[in-house]
């Protein structure tokens, strides 16, 4: 009983300490060669222009995914893209992180779009809701992409970086 | 005349080089790491310690070595023993206090690869790494600077110590950078599950149903069975550097893992994925070794999981049963992947003589 009881105060001290872990709190920071690094929430991503796109998940089921296209978060920070993604800048490339530390790299001129012709998008919403918990708040979606595992869940840094 | 002072100059920069490090003293002999391809070189050697056969003999010794304890009594070895693939079989280890240390001993393998050590990931490189046991008060409880001053009054310790870094006085830096060029040459790469890959070892029926299962999600829409491990557990090393709530408390209070590091509530519970290499050799398991046998652990994994808000979500999601809410496997499947688990023992790592104890006498063997 008293085991039980215990186990009762544990889980309520759970849902408080852990449950609501404010999403608010939670950021998304692009970093390396920048001109202005920057840490954004959840809402100064939404204070930016929106994209809506349409791509299959792991389930092979379409959703609609809402968010930031990841160049104009790029463009925000400074990145050389555009006219300025040429000769040495070409060997640039982007490590995307999780909060679990799974890492995954794109070329910087996969990024571009008016380079490669592909978005990428930083996602917080799938079919109107935010992202769950554990895929969430943030979120990459390359819908070109026939293998979503570079669809980063939770992700938490962008660093941009010269192969030297 | 100005190519002359040129030249000189030149020549008084290369003797000041010399000087400055003896590392690059022509007597040492290189180490060379051997490791299957597979495995990639996915990892950094600060360039002040690249291994040499001198410094990893040295490294070897003092791995050994009961004088860097406090008491003379407690070596690295005495928690993490080569025929446990360098862990131990305790629960919590036992140093110098007496006390048990705050959480379960971590086996030593292919850390070459590892970059943020600990069950925690608090600590990069191993060379920062070394100075924590050496110093905790439950582990070796000794200061790098006492330890140094023991091992100069040794007859062993000076010249060995001269020849590897150059310099007639022993300094704690130099201890822990032998340690792990030591630690660097742990390799284990030659059990059965490695021949397989290489197709030099034949599966039994139980072990290949084990393996599918450890590499498969399961998708009982598709009729596809599974246990997802690898996801986390994954890759030619079995092996990768990230960090989970794999569901062993509804909230973490005691050890928070990643969360004491990060300060964010969202990693509460979450911990280095351990490699599964040698896994059968390393009981107890978890960060505070609370499952005694593999049973127990792939009981947890099956239905004993607490579902905190931030358990990982593999695991929150994966069922062998549509519209389950737990991994559902059956005693057989358990059966087979525990067959295939125990394919990951390496006996060729936990009785190579490089490894070994090099100490003639028995002072410095190991307690239990
Ligand atoms: C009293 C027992 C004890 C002694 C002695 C000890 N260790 Fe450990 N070791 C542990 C424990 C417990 C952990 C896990 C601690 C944690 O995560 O907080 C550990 C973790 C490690 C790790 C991290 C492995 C990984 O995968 O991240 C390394 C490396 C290591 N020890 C090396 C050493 C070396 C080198 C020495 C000797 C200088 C040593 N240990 C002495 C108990 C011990
Ligand atoms: C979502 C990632 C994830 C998945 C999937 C996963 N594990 Fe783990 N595993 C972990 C983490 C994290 C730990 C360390 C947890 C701790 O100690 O707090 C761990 C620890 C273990 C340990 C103990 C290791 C040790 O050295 O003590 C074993 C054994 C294990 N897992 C086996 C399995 C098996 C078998 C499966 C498949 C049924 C599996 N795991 C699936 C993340 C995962």
């Amino acid at each position: 009983m008293k085991i039980l009881r215990l186990k009762h105060i544990c889980f309520l001290i759970g849902c408080v300490l852990v449950g609501n872990f404010s999403v608010a709190a939670q950021t998304l920071s692009i970093i390396g060669e920048v001109k202005t690094p920057l840490t954004l929430s959840i809402n100064d991503l939404k204070a930016m222009p929106q994209t809506q796109l349409k791509a299959k998940d792991r389930d092979g089921k379409e959703h609609e995914y809402g968010g930031v296209r990841l160049v104009d978060l790029f463009q925000k920070a400074g990145v050389t893209l555009g006219g300025e993604l040429r000769g040495e800048n070409l060997t640039k490339y982007v490590i995307a992180r999780a909060a679990d530390g799974y890492e995954v790299l794109f070329s910087l001129a996969e990024i571009d779009e008016e380079f490669s012709g592909c978005t990428i998008l930083l996602a917080h919403t799938v079919d109107g809701q935010a992202l769950p918990q554990g895929i969430g708040p943030f979120r990459l979606v390359v819908p070109d992409e026939r293998r979503p595992a570079r669809w980063i869940r939770e992700i938490k840094t962008i660093e941009i970086r010269f192969a030297k | 005349m100005k190519l002359l002072t040129s030249i000189l100059s030149l020549f008084l920069l290369a003797g000041f080089l010399a000087l400055k490090s003896p590392r690059h003293d022509a007597r040492l002999h290189p180490y060379k790491l051997e490791y299957p391809s597979s495995f990639g070189s996915r990892f950094v050697i600060p360039e002040n310690n690249s291994l040499t056969e001198e410094g990893v003999t040295l490294g070897r010794m003092l791995f050994y070595e009961p004088l860097l304890s406090k008491t003379n009594t407690i070596s690295c070895s005495s928690c993490h023993q080569q025929s446990l693939a360098f862990s131990d079989n305790r629960r919590l280890s036992i140093g110098v206090s007496g006390k048990p240390t705050r959480r379960n001993s971590m086996s030593l393998a292919n850390l070459l690869w590892v970059k943020n050590l600990f069950w925690d990931g608090r600590v990069s490189g191993l060379e920062a790494q070394a100075a924590f046991p050496l110093i905790h008060p439950d582990e070796m409880g000794q200061s790098l600077e006492i330890s140094a001053k023991k091992l100069s009054k040794t007859r062993l310790y000076p010249p060995l110590f001269k020849e590897v870094f150059g310099t007639a006085t022993i300094t704690g830096e130099q201890i822990t950078q032998a340690l792990s060029q030591f630690e660097r040459t742990l390799i284990s790469a030659d059990s059965p599950y490695d021949r397989y890959l290489e197709g030099k070892y034949q599966l039994s029926a139980t072990e290949k149903r084990g393996l599918e299962l450890f590499m498969r999600g399961p998708a009982p829409e598709r009729g596809v069975r599974g246990a997802n491990c690898a996801h986390c557990h994954g890759g030619v090393k079995l092996f990768q550097e990230v960090f989970h709530n794999n569901g062993l408390d509804s909230i973490a209070v005691q050890d928070k893992g990643r969360q004491e590091i990060t300060g964010e509530a969202s990693d509460n519970g979450r911990f280095r994925v351990p490699t599964l290499r040698n896994i059968a050799l390393t009981a107890p398991y978890m960060h505070d070794g609370r499952f005694a046998t593999l049973e127990e652990v792939l009981d947890h994994y099956n239905q004993n999981m607490f579902h905190p808000s931030n358990l990982s979500h593999e695991l929150r999601t994966a069922t062998n049963t549509e519209g389950g809410k737990t991994l559902g496997l059956t005693a057989v499947e358990k059966k087979d992947l525990i067959a295939f688990l125990h394919l990951l023992t390496d006996s060729t790592f936990i009785t190579n003589p490089a490894f070994a104890n090099p100490h003639p006498n028995t002072k410095t063997k190991p307690i239990r």
